[in-house]
């Protein structure tokens, strides 16, 4: 059986390369493993082993030594000892063809033999994995590890088919979802992740912060205020037999009804952009932040500055009731002119609202904290109050800083003095 | 259903709106007493005589200018260029006027021609073998129509003798004997909205024109190698309805472009790019392309259907796309 020996490739982007010299004379036995020849490639000369044995017969007409050659080029066969006698003498056109048939079954690619030059040698990098985009995707969405699959398409590259045949596997071997610590020559892969489709809340959500971040030019004011006096209202509110069938304004109703006084005294920051023109509005909707298992979603409470508080803290409650329900209509969370949004459940004193465009402005409120303050500095008396943080985002390109402070300063006025309201 | 010949439907298009809007009138050569080379206007000179079904002279470039005016000034003209070579000669004010006035007048001036003729390689040499798509969708304010059936002949001519920007009609040859299934009640064939004709789980193919019949040929021979295809035609190619190929190519996670125009910025290019940048992950294997030999059109047959795709490339380039 004759084996062909070939011009090997050196490199990936080898194309030709010339016979630097053979190792062996025509007619030596060789064992798969000896030197055979050498091969000048563009930097170096290499020595070249052979991968099977045999006699050495050189191929007629084979390149002579420093001759360019494309890779691949037959060198000359490794034959037993009959197929020596005969090569080049009685029937060489019989041989030559029956040889060619051998190599077309056994070597589809023309590299018979292993480099010796370990600086050449392209198995100390690892192989780059070809992975068609739609299986690594999938991949990652079935937690499979593609960097251990087989590949089936072209030249050995993952297709979806290779990956889904590797997840049904997993799945009937019962083995965890997370394919094993890949092997030191391949890349770490990428940590376990879990794939979630974005609900339609979440992506209308993202869409609105992002917009917001992009266009707006937020300022954050930050303020604390008594809160002590609005404590007190509420506690008068709750102990009123009045209250006993209809919900207790709750904090967020108090504020609310504020802000809309606040806002119609300071027009400009219940206002928006349209186009060139900045609409201001007569009337306070209020948008009021809530936490629903779906995501954030802010219900309006419409023409606050027309309503008692009591009707505020029935319209809230609903609403909210709605929204966590997801029994919420499509316009009930539409037309807010300015939005509220309360973290001080969650202990939380001072944050950065993003605002709820295309309204100007948000009021973010932190919690409410007994805190020991100085109350008449000329008697040197403290006290304890109830302290509460607020958090004013506005949007600078609708209002100036000092419009914005003053805005906030009428909040704080109003709901350390709520007997103010009174005047409406 | 009644079944028609592709271009009876489009004449019976042409004949239905010309009797409801007296502001249709066709140029062309031979189109007035002979009823047209392709017999697109078969028997309407006897209904609306001359001043409807104008004969012209050879004069490509002044009949079509003198239509553009026409259409601006209200009027509906179809212009039968009989092959759509013929157009080449009026393309400088097709482009540079049709196209454009009416964003050059912000709008208040429309230039609604139809233009009309055969396309393809139908034993018709090189000066009546374009196809020339993408010169076409290459101009903003052209639409490019390419009907496959024959209800989709009449359909989108319809649509097109209402549309009020220019509209390239493009008829393959090989496809205006061919028949069809024909509704009998008026309807419209919208533009930008793509015709799944054959569907199919494994590949996606988007073929255009006359390539349509010759992929769903392929298809059939692929289901019996277990490969099942999804034939898209597009219809219209400007506007093109790329989120009937995405949504296709989501499904399949394959796709390959049949056209008989050349490849090189051709629509298949066009398409390939679209689905690359909207459908990145969606893709399972390079999108493939099988497009007509770049070279005119040989007039010998053999060399013709050397030049042209047909449905043994196609089975094999779906095969090569399926193993990929």
């Amino acid at each position: 059986m004759a084996y062909e020996v070939t011009l090997p490739r050196l490199g990936w982007d080898m194309e030709e390369g010339a016979l630097g010299g053979w190792l062996k004379q025509e007619g030596d036995y060789v064992n798969a493993g000896d030197l055979l020849f050498t091969v000048e490639g563009d930097k170096a000369i290499q020595e070249i082993e052979a991968l099977d044995s045999g006699y050495l017969k050189f191929a007629p007409g084979a390149p002579s030594p420093g001759q360019k050659v494309p890779v691949g080029t037959l060198l000359g066969y490794l034959v037993t000892k009959e197929e020596l006698a005969s090569f080049g003498q009685s029937k060489p056109l019989a041989v030559q063809a029956a040889s060619s048939a051998v190599i077309q079954k056994t070597t589809p690619k023309p590299v018979p033999v292993h480099p010796q030059d370990l600086s050449f040698q392209p198995e100390a990098h690892p192989r780059r994995i070809y992975i068609s985009p739609y299986a690594r995707r999938l991949a990652e969405g079935l937690g499979v590890n593609w960097q251990q699959v087989k590949g089936s398409g072209r030249d050995g590259r993952i297709m979806a088919q290779d990956v889904q045949a590797t997840a049904d596997r997993q799945a009937t071997e019962k083995v965890p979802a997370v394919a094993p610590a890949p092997t030191p020559s391949v890349p770490v892969s990428a940590p376990a992740t879990t794939r979630l489709p974005m609900t339609q809340v979440r992506r209308s959500i993202a869409e609105h912060m992002a917009l917001s971040a992009h266009t707006t030019a937020p300022v954050t004011l930050n303020c604390e205020v008594d809160a002590t006096e609005l404590g007190v209202l509420r506690r008068q509110l709750k102990d009123d037999p009045a209250f006993a069938e209809s919900p207790v304004p709750s904090y967020n109703d108090m504020l609310t009804k504020i802000a809309a006084q606040a806002l119609l005294e300071h027009p400009e920051v219940n206002a928006r952009i349209e186009g060139n023109d900045i609409i201001q509005f007569t009337s306070a909707h209020i948008a009021v932040a809530v936490d629903t298992e779906r995501g954030l979603l802010t219900p309006v409470l419409r023409d606050v500055q027309s309503k008692s508080l009591r009707q505020i803290a029935r319209e809230s409650v609903v609403l909210i009731e709605q929204a966590r329900q997801a029994t919420i209509s499509y316009e009930a969370l539409q037309g807010g002119t300015f939005t509220i949004t309360n973290l001080g459940m969650y202990e939380i004193e001072y944050f950065t609202p993003i605002i709820n465009l295309p309204q100007c402005a948000i009021l973010g409120v932190g919690q409410i904290v007994p805190k020991q303050v100085v109350v008449d500095v000329e008697r040197e008396i403290l006290a304890i109050r109830q302290r509460m943080a607020l958090s004013l985002s506005f949007d600078h390109r609708l209002v100036d800083g000092a419009q914005a402070a003053r805005f906030l300063q009428r909040i704080k006025r109003l709901i350390e003095k709520p007997y103010l309201w009174l005047a409406g | 259903m009644r079944e028609m010949t592709y271009t009876d439907a489009a004449r019976e298009g042409l004949a239905e709106e010309m009797a409801l809007n007296p502001l249709i009138f066709v140029v062309g050569e031979g189109i007035g007493p002979r009823g047209g080379n392709f017999n697109t206007t078969l028997g309407l000179y006897d209904l609306y005589g001359e001043m409807r079904l104008r004969d012209t002279p050879i004069s490509e470039r002044g009949f079509s200018t003198i239509c553009t005016g026409a259409a601006v000034l209200g009027a509906r003209p179809v212009v039968d260029f009989m092959f759509l070579d013929f157009e080449l000669d009026a393309l400088g004010d097709i482009i540079n006027q049709t196209t454009r006035i009416r964003w050059m007048s912000n709008g208040r001036l429309k230039a609604p021609v139809v233009f009309r003729g055969g396309v393809g390689i139908a034993s018709t040499g090189p000066h009546h073998s374009s196809n020339l798509f993408s010169i076409f969708m290459h101009l903003p304010g052209m639409r490019v129509v390419t009907p496959v059936f024959p209800a989709d002949a009449k359909g989108l001519l319809k649509t097109a003798l209402r549309n009020e920007d220019p509209v390239m009609f493009l008829e393959h040859k090989k496809l205006l004997k061919t028949k069809g299934e024909v509704p009998e009640s008026e309807y419209f064939t919208p533009f930008g909205k793509a015709n799944i004709v054959r569907s199919g789980k494994d590949v996606s193919v988007v073929a255009i024109s006359y390539m349509v019949i010759k992929a769903l040929k392929a298809a059939q021979t692929l289901e019996k190698e277990g490969i099942s295809v999804e034939v898209i035609d597009p219809r219209t190619l400007s506007p093109l309805d790329t989120d009937t190929i995405l949504e296709s190519v989501s499904r399949t996670h394959r796709l390959l472009i049949v056209d008989e125009d050349f490849s090189p910025c051709g629509a298949g290019a066009e398409i390939t790019a679209q689905v690359m940048e909207r459908g990145f992950y969606e893709l399972d294997a390079p999108v493939r392309r099988v497009n007509g030999v770049f070279a005119p059109a040989p007039y010998s047959p053999p060399l013709e259907a050397a030049v042209v795709p047909n449905e043994t490339s196609i089975a094999q380039a779906l095969r090569d796309l399926s193993a990929e």
